[in-house]
């Protein structure tokens, strides 16, 4: 059996693109997948028992489905639950979206509850309002604890934006997988694949770890 | 819209969907355990080997932390066969692709554990007389299976999750099945959204029972 | 005092990569002395500690144990290990274990004891460091004075020929230092060979045979307690001490 390898070469420009909406798929998701976490972990610190709720539902739900099934729940039963037709892309994020805020509501939460109370009194007895409080003392504290869980949750979901080719998004798997089927290059297409990933991948896994050294609460 | 569903395919197939789950909990089962002994062996000689060696597996286990699931199982089962001249069968293709990707974190996390234990432990035991093995196996190992066990825990439920991938390479598992039963049935609404419930209902008491297990042993973990 | 040596220092010497942490020491602690080791922070006397237990290894000098060297291979000095107590400034007790157990596991990994025997030897242990009641409870329930009993018991389950203390009571509430110092003082009552790292300093002129004062690695002066508190024949002494509110 011969193998070309020239091959990933003649499609870099298709495979240059892919790589282009891997990224922008992630950090689009991040880009609401932040707001979204802060927002489920302060309703989840909310004394309305119903508010606190709504998100413990939320977050437990997102966090314990399979992604890929997710991906193909918001394929096939968005539009028929809301009556519009989303592009796969739309549909793609919406997916990770929801998984990645749940996650990142546990993040945030576990962030915020870190802070000792002692540090929320000491600022409430200096007359700040509870939301002072919170933005100026607590958030600020819970940055350095969360930012290093937040770099981990980034890679997983660099990874995970792989899953969304099952729905047709013109991501650097999906791309890659095509090309596959159009020129039966099998192993150099499915290893091109993987070692761009890798190139992309194993750096962030290596900066990962250097934020966690930096940043990270040893207790 | 959502006023007409209509589950009876469901009910008419629940045979068919109810094997494809045993295949989920047959392929998530074998992962696991092959994945805890795998990632032990890893993490132990990443941590105790000669740094040749060590560098290898940090290599290795940083790789797997970059490449997806899914690229690892489409190239377990089609790249593969075309190096090796042996092909494998989709379940034990996607189980090997599993393994090697579960054991990696398996390894991470035993190395995590094992740092997390304070050198004064290490020296107390030795000031004793312990032999290096005798150091690991009574003091060092033992209060990091605890501080690991939450982390062990969620391995079960990563598991359960990334056997959903294996129906890219058309392992007759739950996801796959319901695949090809929203297809038939043309009601990927009914078959997807009970997906999800099943998949809720295997994997929330999972989560839960680490937490709980966790809370339990906590106090051992001090130090 | 013309006993037998039982630790032999001869020009010790470590460094930290730049840092001299130990720059030539010699000096002896005989069978059945008490000897303390005082000093500013990062005089090195902890450090003289930690070579004795072989957990540092030296860059110069000799350290012999009943008149034979220390082994520098890891096997040999474990068995050195057995022969030799040591207590840490962090008690470091295994928390997984309970408290009889953490005493219980020198004799039963190291000397093969059977787990009755070695249950014997626990128990009364901590009837003499006074925690028998405690023998069941896990480590993390007990004050740091009771804790560092129980680091007591475990060291000297292994039935050492001299302790090693490396600031036992510094990690201690003022409340519970003296118990500590109590069952130290029993413990050299009953003739064991001790050398102990401190800042106590009245617990140095009441029990000490002989205070060695340290500075920058090397040794500033040493002699009984009456010699030392009294009448320090070297400055550096009396700035120390002085530095410390002892005023003899």
């Amino acid at each position: 059996m011969t193998f070309d390898w020239g091959i990933i070469w003649h499609y870099r420009a298709a495979l240059a693109d892919g790589v282009a909406m891997t990224v922008l798929l992630a950090v689009a998701t991040m880009l609401i997948a932040i707001p979204g976490g802060i927002v489920l972990a302060l309703m989840r610190l909310s004394p309305l028992r119903p508010v606190s709720a709504a998100s413990a539902c939320f977050v437990e739900f997102f966090r314990n489905i399979p992604l890929i099934l997710l991906v193909y729940w918001a394929y096939y039963v968005m539009p028929v639950a809301i009556g519009i037709e989303f592009s796969a892309f739309t549909t793609g994020l919406a997916a990770l979206s929801l998984n990645v805020s749940a996650y990142n509501a546990e993040t945030f939460r576990a962030g915020i509850v870190s802070i000792r109370r002692g540090q929320g009194e000491a600022a409430l007895a200096l007359g700040m309002s509870q939301w002072q409080v919170m933005r100026q003392v607590v958030l600020p504290q819970a940055v350095r604890r969360v930012l290093p869980v937040l770099a981990s949750t980034w890679v997983s979901l660099f990874k995970d934006t792989s899953l969304v080719s099952v729905i047709g998004v013109s991501e650097l798997a999906y791309v890659s997988l095509q090309i596959r089927s159009q020129t039966f290059r099998i192993l150099e297409m499915l290893t091109a694949m993987a070692a761009i990933y890798w190139l992309l991948g194993y750096p962030q896994a290596k900066l990962v770890d250097w934020i966690h050294r930096r940043y990270g609460v040893s207790e | 819209m959502l006023g007409d569903l209509d589950f009876s395919p469901l009910l008419e197939s629940w045979r068919y969907l109810a094997a494809g789950l045993g295949v989920t909990l047959a392929l998530s089962a074998l992962t696991v355990v092959s994945s805890l002994l795998l990632g032990s062996a890893i993490g132990f000689a990443r941590v105790y080997g000669p740094v040749w060696i060590s560098r290898i597996l940090t290599f290795y286990i940083d790789s797997m932390r970059a490449i997806p699931v899914l690229v690892v199982l489409v190239w377990m089962y089609f790249a593969f066969p075309l190096v090796a001249g042996i092909s494998l069968p989709p379940f034990w293709a996607a189980w090997a692709a599993l393994t090697m990707h579960v054991a990696a974190y398996v390894a991470e996390i035993l190395r995590a554990g094992i740092n997390s234990i304070r050198p004064g432990q290490t020296r107390a035991a030795q000031a004793l007389g312990m032999s290096g093995a005798q150091v690991v196996s009574k003091v060092v190992f033992p209060q990091a299976v605890i501080r690991m066990l939450p982390a062990l825990g969620s391995i079960v439920s990563v598991t359960i999750k990334d056997t959903a991938i294996a129906a890219t390479i058309a392992v007759p598992e739950y996801m796959e099945r319901s695949q090809t039963l929203a297809g038939q049935s043309f009601r990927p609404v009914e078959v997807f959204t009970t997906a999800m419930i099943v998949y809720f209902i295997i994997l929330f008491p999972a989560t839960r029972a680490v937490d709980m297990l966790y809370r339990r042993v906590a106090h051992l973990g001090r130090s | 005092m013309n006993a037998t040596v039982v630790l032999d220092y001869r020009d010790v010497r470590k460094n930290f990569g730049s840092f001299v942490a130990l720059d030539g020491v010699s000096t002896r602690v005989h069978k059945g002395e008490v000897v303390c080791l005082i000093g500013p922070s990062g005089s090195g006397k902890s450090t003289l500690l930690r070579c004795t237990n072989g957990l540092e290894k030296l860059d110069g000098g000799t350290i012999s144990l009943d008149g034979i060297a220390l082994p520098d291979n890891e096997t040999g000095m474990r068995d050195v290990r057995r022969r030799m107590g040591m207590v840490f400034q962090s008690f470091e007790l295994f928390p997984h274990r309970t408290v009889i157990a953490n005493v219980m596991m020198g004799p039963i990994t190291v000397l093969r004891l059977s787990r009755h025997d070695a249950r014997q030897r626990a128990e009364a242990l901590l009837e003499k460091v006074g925690l028998s009641e405690k023998a069941e409870s896990h480590p993390a329930s007990l004050s740091g004075g009771q804790q560092q009993r129980v680091a007591i018991a475990r060291a000297l389950a292994m039935q050492p020929e001299v302790m090693l203390f490396d600031e036992p009571t510094s990690a201690l509430d003022p409340e519970t230092v003296g118990e500590v110092l109590n069952v130290m003082k029993r413990l050299a009552d009953e003739g064991m060979t001790m050398v102990v790292v401190t800042h106590e300093m009245s617990f140095a002129r009441r029990v000490a045979n002989r205070v060695v004062v340290f500075e920058r690695g090397a040794i500033v002066e040493e002699g009984p307690p009456s010699q030392i508190f009294d009448a320090p024949t070297v400055a550096r002494t009396r700035d120390f001490l002085g530095h410390l509110g002892w005023h003899g």
